[in-house]
């Protein structure tokens, strides 16, 4: 038989792992009586047990098998084969032991529900133990038993301890008064053990993501998850490192409560949108900022530098008590990432090979009848008071248009389906992982390659990435560790995306002398030529790297030093020819060549103390100081106007030499901060955080450089109380409740000084540079046309600050079979950072200030269980749910932010975003009292059916003819017009919900995470402009109240026609797994991943998911990813 | 080695600690810093006053304000709602109206720089004359934007010194209109002193400040006989107003010989010769620009769309000059086409009925393909796509020629003057021995026919206070409402001098 060798936290409170419910009920059907409490399952488990000449080993077997008790033991310690008659009823664990070692020389200790068997002559009373000098031994080893070196072991409270060696092995003399021994390792859960009078032990270190006893990253170190006080959510890479992706975020997607990812573009490399607990900044960043190992590295939203497979795990620090560590970049709250580290002493390989297939979930939209595609375009003309198109004439413009009588006589010859052109077949992507990891009780390391391709589904629309990463820890001394850690990521992408695949399918691709077929000079939309013919390729490299020097100078008095360094360069490298493109031929050639470059240096210094006061006071603290400065530069060389269009942009210098055109800039900020953490437990049921940070930044005004950032939460775990205890519900009842200020400094520097714009004058027939007061801030209008002036400084410009108050409540019941993590949060943004209108005649627009404020409040429930829990068979389930209450409570100074009053209801507002042109309108609020983003526009009630409703209705001129939208006069004063404008949806979600299943069976697993996003709604600016839609539209013959009449040149109103719901569920995965041992040291896992697998919506677009602002322009299909994965690890 | 590396630990705090400034050092900006210490630096920054003029929002407002108010055109219907209302006279709206709003906005950011010029240059070092010529400049450019802001809002408020921080953008409204001429004819005359006469496009010279003088007293003289409120408040002599106005307008008609009149019509619009002699101040656009405002699209909204194409237009003499389509923003109403006489090439030439392809046939035409007649003053054939070199005739010399006319009365030379128009337009002469009364009306009928879309016919309609009377869409409207547009509400709301 095994050795089985596991060890227990007798100190602790029992931890376990969901579905031993499952257990204890088998236990009742063999017949075991059972009292179980969490706490004392030792003392209130009764057994009865009827063995007759069996050996100890059956009786180990019988009791391990049929209760939740483990033994532990040394095979040289126990004769295994004795044989013993055992027959007992309603025994308690004690009396089993008794009869069942009856005789042979050994002593046990019994936590909870680890037995601990021994030598007798080893077991001594604590009071002798206590009044001499001993030496304790052991051995330790990972959960697979092989020796583990390099572990730290340490008389807890005492700076006495040693490191085990190459065997595993440790030696220790143990002073007056030693009570527990602490057993530490890099990536291992940190074990206390009660010596007890024992002078031998056999360890088992386990890792540390295993059970709820799990160390959580906080910023600036680590925290055992019980110990929490704030509100974090931590996702493991085991939920998440089966999808294949390019960035960690569109992964955690769903993951955590209170975390919102939108992928609203599908495009190979495309980035995310993420947000914590709500938009809290109006004209700032909204994005979290996102530390990876300790490094801060700026907005999440594309980590692409970090290949999901090298990640242990993600944390999630939302409440102000947990961000505030990272002070004015936390109000967004904070996304740490953790990257696996070398474990064990064995040298492991383990090769991860995923191939992805891609294809659309739904069909395409396209007109496939061109019949009908010509009756309708040309009943629309006829409408609007155009002359129809398909009239077998040559239109105004040179082309051709065959009339509906030669289409539907199959006269004309062309019927071209551009999709089957534009888009891949099925497109295949790979993802390659080899990962080399090893250490020993000095060095570790640990060495991972990526290689990523993602093949879009339009043609020649692809992004690749390589990816190096390469972990090395030595230990100069037993208290001084250097880290050194690089990572390297390479990327191409060559976009052709936005292609025509919706082109007229009447025309051929090529006309009959094998040319593109174009409609006039004008024709901008060839798919194929632009394809032949566009560059549009940037090439990345990204360099993440630091050096990491910890040196416990008492082994609870740690000093931490690090230097982070980022690099990334990208250069992007386009040419439009002069036919085809609409820029190429405004320009005859215009090619380019866009170089950006960022540096990030990053140096913190931090203290970590910690200690345990009369065993009861447990005190943790941390101070820190860090600096950082970053710096973009960037430039961009233009030219148009060539000769030869051979070179494309090779060679710039060829372009006409009066229009190069050329720019460059640099921006550099720095941050200076000093942070402060307290953490303090009485007795383990009293828990209390305290952290500051004061940080100062070059962006702000010379009055505002410095902000204070404190934050404060308490926690009282309920479940380690006596009367709670004896109540025999709660594995854990904790309460939690935190409060403090974070900040916000996400805007671009040099915000406060004087500066002057500089343009190009025509000056008597030659370009000169002119400069003075007044520089471009930004552009409004329509299409952007209207320029925006600033420059004018403001001395006082200061951070948006963040109050957050948070209440939680974490409980575990039925033996931790039911986990409940429920909170509460408000947020308040004040002081936001906005550009305020100046007077027109000072000849300025815009200058920065602080100026309103945003409300965010919501909650977040996750509920964890473990339904069935056997060796063979496990069920788990998890379900998130969230939801968050955005509002504006102010937009400052009515004139200064040049708010508009609603006529109506006297509601403040100012229009968010861009306008959109099919509308003319801004159809985005920000509106005081209204979440961010919500919709403004009339109001309908179906169609006008005659002219006299039209009337009645109060539209006027050709709004009150029989087939257009019948706007409701809301203010009832007999005319539809501006003021009959209203709050016509919202497209933030009500509320979000994911489920994750996961079935294993034997070797075998399931997981179905299902996403869902609830009561938003989408401005679906392609109701009425899609195949499918345009033959309902109304006509006299089909007085439809659901669709308006054909009409080119329509003036269309923004109203609460163009939105839906956007209510979605998805199965956002699906991933079956198989896992074995191939042989005796290769373990190996197959597995096949579906990511989109399917979508239920009402919503009649391809896609709900959309940006914030709810804005649904068409584009394709969700894209469903198959994926098929080996792992093999030697 | 053990301590070594616990030195350098905390060294590496300690360096750490040191390095922080938080102080920005503004990397690729200018400021008052660095800037106006040179000729070339004085050079930019006067450049940059003008180029304030050629951004879309001010250059198409010539036409949004001065053409598309009046009796000229109308906007096609899905254009913006702004513009609609502009030509509609929906005078409730015009506070919150964008492009009144920009109009008001770029002429203070042309004083502003301006301004700034007038402020720093002096104290730079370098060549006296050098120096004065941007001086001059400066306040021409100044007066020309107070006169823009005059004969639009009225009454407006005054900066005479450049803004530099948030206390400055504050400005009191001017008391009365004296106020606001005042500055204009002073600046006027420190201009007419420092320049010379000197023709580069785009930028103004002596004889352009003499223009620009001339017209300002012309409009007070007009203004103040027709009784236009304000106008008829201010404590200037009528008749010294028309003196004024005469004799400005003929000092450039008379005391320069490098303007003058061109003999053909088409050729003053020919968009490949900014220097013709008519052009007295132009405003400079060019199709190698990059960005629109540099170069412009004019021509676009007055040519119809023709379904994306090319189109040809008949130039008289069997030759053709190609454009591109356009948008069918300004539409010429019928009713101001009937103004012209039969034989006016102004209506049958410059506005244009017919279109052809590359051979010289016909595509379309009107009534029928083409929605209106539209002008052809603004047609560039060298088009590259969207940009186009055509640009707004600031100040043409028959514009002047005329002024000169209506203010002087009907002299022998004034009657040369009209009718030596009027025969290059191929219509016949006026009538002789007309009163002082109706000749001015003839020059004024003139004028509008004349200087039709080239952002006049709104001053002249007002002047005479005949907005309401002639514009159909302002009929009713009250004289303030029709003679000044009102101040944007933004600037009301947020100017704390007012």
């Amino acid at each position: 038989m095994k050795i089985i060798c596991l060890t227990g936290f007798p100190d602790r409170e029992t931890k376990k792992k969901w579905g031993r419910i499952m257990r204890l009920t088998l236990f009742l059907m063999v017949g075991f009586l059972l009292t179980a409490s969490a706490s004392s399952y030792s003392q209130n488990t009764r057994l009865n047990i009827k063995l007759k000449n069996g050996t100890v080993t059956e009786l180990m077997k019988y009791v391990e098998d049929n209760s939740e008790f483990v033994f532990l033991y040394k095979n040289e310690d126990l004769d295994l084969e004795k044989k013993v008659d055992v027959e007992l009823e309603n025994a308690t664990i004690q009396q089993v032991l008794d009869a069942g070692f009856k005789g042979q020389n050994v002593g046990w200790d019994v936590y909870d529900r680890q037995i601990v068997i021994h030598k007798a002559d080893r077991l001594l009373l604590p009071g002798q133990a206590a009044q001499q000098q001993r030496t304790v031994t052991g051995v330790v080893t990972d959960q697979s038993g092989l020796p583990l070196p390099g572990v730290t072991v340490v008389v807890t409270g005492t700076t006495t301890g040693t490191v085990t060696n190459a065997d595993g092995n440790f030696s220790l003399a143990l002073p007056d008064g030693a009570e527990t021994l602490q057993f530490s390792f890099v990536g291992m859960k940190t074990q206390d053990l009660s010596i007890n009078g024992r002078t031998t032990f056999t360890i088992v270190m386990e890792e540390e993501t295993i059970g709820i006893e799990e160390v959580v990253a906080i910023g600036y170190g680590t925290q055992r998850r019980s110990d929490i006080t704030g509100s974090v959510t931590k996702v493991t890479s085991k939920e998440i490192q089966e999808i294949p992706s390019n960035s960690v975020e569109s992964i955690l997607q769903g993951r955590a409560a209170g975390l919102q990812v939108i992928t609203s573009s599908q495009e190979p490399g495309a980035s995310s949108i993420v947000r914590i607990r709500g938009n809290s900044s109006l004209r700032a960043s909204n994005s979290p900022l996102i530390v990876v190992d300790g490094f801060p590295l700026g907005d999440a939203g594309n980590l692409k530098q970090i290949n999901p497979a090298d990640i242990e795990s993600v944390e999630i620090l939302k409440d102000a008590s947990s961000s505030a560590i990272y002070g004015s970049r936390g109000a967004n709250g904070v996304i740490i990432v953790t990257t696996r580290k070398a474990k064990t002493g064995k040298t492991t390989i383990s090769v991860m090979q995923q191939t992805t297939l891609s294809q659309f979930t739904s069909e395409l939209n396209l007109w496939r009848d061109p019949v009908l595609m010509a009756q309708l375009n040309n009943e629309s003309r006829r409408n609007g008071g155009f002359d129809p198109l398909y009239v077998g004439a040559v239109s105004p413009a040179g082309t051709y248009y065959p009339s509906v009588e030669e289409l539907l006589n199959n006269e004309w010859p062309h019927n071209t389906r551009w999709d089957d052109i534009v888009f891949r077949e099925l497109p295949i992507s790979n993802n390659t992982t080899l990962k080399i990891s090893s250490s020993n009780e000095k060095t570790s390391f640990n060495l991972s390659g990526n290689y990523f391709t993602d093949k879009g589904v339009y043609i020649e629309d692809d992004y690749s990435k390589l990816n190096y990463k390469l972990d090395v820890s030595h230990n100069i001394y037993e208290n001084l560790k250097i880290t050194f850690s690089n990572i390297l990521t390479s990327g191409i992408r060559n976009s052709n995306g936005g292609l025509a695949y919706w082109r007229n399918p009447i025309w051929p691709v090529y006309d009959e002398n094998g040319d593109y077929f174009l409609t006039s000079n004008n024709d901008f939309g060839h798919p194929v030529a632009i394809t032949d013919n566009q560059l549009n390729k940037s090439k990345t490299l990204d360099v993440l790297s630091y050096i990491d020097i910890e040196y416990s100078i008492l082994p609870n008095l740690v000093l931490t030093s690090r230097m982070n360094y980022k690099y990334g360069n990208s250069i992007s490298d386009q040419y439009s020819p002069k036919k085809y493109t609409q820029t190429g031929t405004f320009n005859n050639g215009h090619g380019s060549i866009n170089n950006w470059a960022g540096n990030v240096f990053v140096s913190e210094t931090f203290v970590n103390y910690s200690k345990l006061f009369r065993n009861v006071h447990s005190l943790n603290a941390m101070a820190g100081y860090s600096y950082q400065t970053d710096k973009t530069r960037t430039s961009y060389l233009g030219a148009v106007d060539f000769v030869n269009e051979a070179l494309r942009n090779e060679n710039l210098a060829t372009g006409n030499p009066e229009s190069f055109q050329i720019s460059n800039g640099l921006s550099q900020t720095e941050l200076v901060s000093g942070y402060f953490r307290l953490n303090y437990s009485y007795n383990n049921k009293y828990l209390l955080t305290f952290t500051s940070r004061a940080d100062g930044s070059s962006k702000f005004g010379e009055n505002n450089k410095w902000a204070y950032f404190p934050s404060g939460a308490i926690s009282w775990k309920v479940h380690e109380e006596d009367f709670i205890q004896q109540l025999n519900i709660f594995d854990e009842l904790k309460l939690r409740a935190s409060y403090g200020i974070s900040g916000q400094q996400g805007i671009s520097p040099y915000q406060t000084l004087s500066r002057y714009g500089t343009s190009k004058y025509f000056n008597n027939g030659n370009w000169v540079t002119s400069i003075g007061p007044g520089l471009e801030v930004g552009r409004t209008g329509q299409d952007g046309i209207e320029v925006l002036w600033g420059g004018i400084p403001n001395p006082d410009l200061k951070w948006e600050t963040t109050a957050q108050l948070d209440l939680g409540l974490d409980f575990s019941v039925f033996n931790d079979r039911l986990n409940i993590i429920f909170d509460y949060y408000e947020k308040l943004t004040n002081d936001l950072l906005q550009e305020r209108i100046l007077p027109p005649s000072s000849g300025y627009d815009r200058m920065w200030v602080n100026n309103g404020s945003i409300e965010n409040k919501g909650i977040e429930l996750t509920i964890n269980s473990g339904i069935i829990h056997s060796k063979d068979f496990q069920f788990n389930t998890s379900l998130i749910y969230y939801r968050n209450r955005n509002k504006v409570t102010s937009l400052g100074n009515v004139e200064e932010s040049g708010l508009q009053t609603d006529p109506n209801t006297g509601m403040l507002f100012t229009p968010y975003g861009n306008s959109i042109e099919m509308f003319r309108e801004f159809p985005n609020l920000l509106a005081v009292g209204q979440p961010v983003n919500v919709f403004y526009g009339y109001v309908t009630d179906g169609i006008v059916q005659t002219l006299e409703e039209g009337v009645g209705a109060g539209l006027e001129g050709d709004f009150a003819l029989p087939g257009e939208f019948k706007y409701v006069d809301i203010n009832n004063d007999g005319y539809v017009d501006d003021n009959d404008r209203t709050i016509i949806g919202n497209p933030n979600p009500d509320f979000m919900a994911s489920l994750n299943l996961n079935v294993v069976y034997k070797k075998f697993d399931i997981t179905a995470f299902f996403n869902g996003v609830f009561g938003n709604d989408v401005l679906n600016m392609k109701s009425f402009d899609q195949p499918s839609n345009q033959p309902l539209r109304w006509t006299p013959d089909n007085p439809t109240n659901d669709y308006p009449s054909l009409k080119g040149g329509r003036q269309t109103k923004f109203s609460d026609w163009w939105l839906e719901d956007g209510s979605f569920v998805r199965i956002q995965n699906l991933n079956l797994g198989y896992t074995t041992d191939i042989a005796s040291n290769i373990s190996g896992r197959l597995f096949l991943n579906a990511s989109n697998l399917y979508t239920f919506t009402k919503f009649d677009g391809y896609d709900p998911e959309v940006g914030t602002n709810g804005r649904y322009g068409g584009g394709y299909p969700r894209i469903r990813r198959l994926t098929l994965g080996l792992n093999l690890t030697f | 080695m053990k301590n070594k590396v616990l030195n350098i630990i905390l060294l590496m705090g300690i360096i750490l600690f040191s390095a922080c400034e938080l102080n920005e050092e503004p990397y690729g900006f200018y400021s008052e810093d660095n800037f106006y210490k040179s000729a070339a630096d004085a050079e930019a920054a006067i450049t940059y006053a003008y180029d304030a003029l050629t951004f879309l929002e001010y250059s198409r407002g010539v036409y949004i304000l001065g053409d598309l108010s009046t009796d000229e055109c109308f906007p096609k219907t899905d254009q913006a709602g702004d513009q609609q209302d502009i030509n509609n006279w929906k005078v409730a709206n015009f506070t919150t109206n964008r492009g009144l709003m920009n109009y008001f906005k770029y002429a203070y950011i042309a004083i502003n720089r301006s301004n700034a010029v007038l402020e720093n240059i002096t104290q730079a070092n370098f060549d006296e004359n050098q120096k004065n010529i941007f001086m001059g400049e400066a306040y021409f450019l100044r007066a020309w934007n107070y006169f823009n802001l005059v004969k639009n809002f009225g009454l407006v408020p005054v900066h005479k010194s450049l803004v530099k921080t948030l206390d400055q953008t504050a400005a009191p409204m001017a008391e009365n209109l004296d106020e606001i001429y005042n500055l204009i004819f002073s600046d006027c005359k420190k201009a007419i002193e420092l320049l010379e006469i000197n023709q580069r496009t785009g930028r103004a010279d002596k004889v352009a400040a003499q223009s620009l003088a001339a017209k300002a007293y012309l409009h007070i003289a007009s203004s103040k006989s027709a009784n236009a409120p304000l106008y008829s408040d201010m404590g200037k002599d009528i008749e010294i107003m028309y003196d004024s106005a005469a004799y400005f307008a003929d000092q450039v008609i008379n005391n320069q010989s490098l303007y003058g009149f061109q003999d053909d019509l088409l050729d003053i619009f020919d968009v490949e010769n900014p220097k013709g002699s008519e052009h007295i101040f132009l405003m400079s656009m060019d199709r190698s620009g990059t960005i629109e405002g540099d170069y412009s699209k004019i021509s676009k909204l007055f040519i119809p769309y023709i379904a994306g194409g090319d189109i040809f237009l008949d130039n008289g003499d069997g030759t053709y000059t190609k454009s591109h389509d356009g948008w069918s923003v300004y539409q010429t109403k019928e009713s101001f086409y009937e103004k012209f006489e039969g034989a006016d090439k102004r209506g049958n030439l410059l506005l244009v009925d017919k279109v052809y392809d590359a051979q010289g046939n016909v595509i379309s035409q009107y009534p029928g393909g083409l929605p209106y007649r539209f002008s052809r003053k603004y047609v560039d054939p060298l088009f590259e796509a969207d940009k186009t070199s055509t640009k707004p005739f600031l100040i043409r010399f028959s514009d002047i020629a005329l002024i000169y006319a209506e203010a002087v009365g009907p002299t022998a030379e004034a009657y040369e003057i009209v009718n030596f128009i009027r025969s290059r337009a191929g219509v016949g002469n006026l009538p002789p021995d007309l009163g002082l009364n109706s000749f001015r009306e003839r020059v004024w009928e003139e004028r509008g026919l004349e200087l039709m879309y080239e952002g006049n016919r709104l001053y002249d309609l007002r002047r005479f206070n005949r907005v309401s009377e002639l514009v159909e869409e302002a009929s009713g409207l009250s004289d303030q409402e029709t003679l000044f547009y009102p101040i944007p509400k933004v600037e009301i709301d947020l100017n704390q001098g007012l």
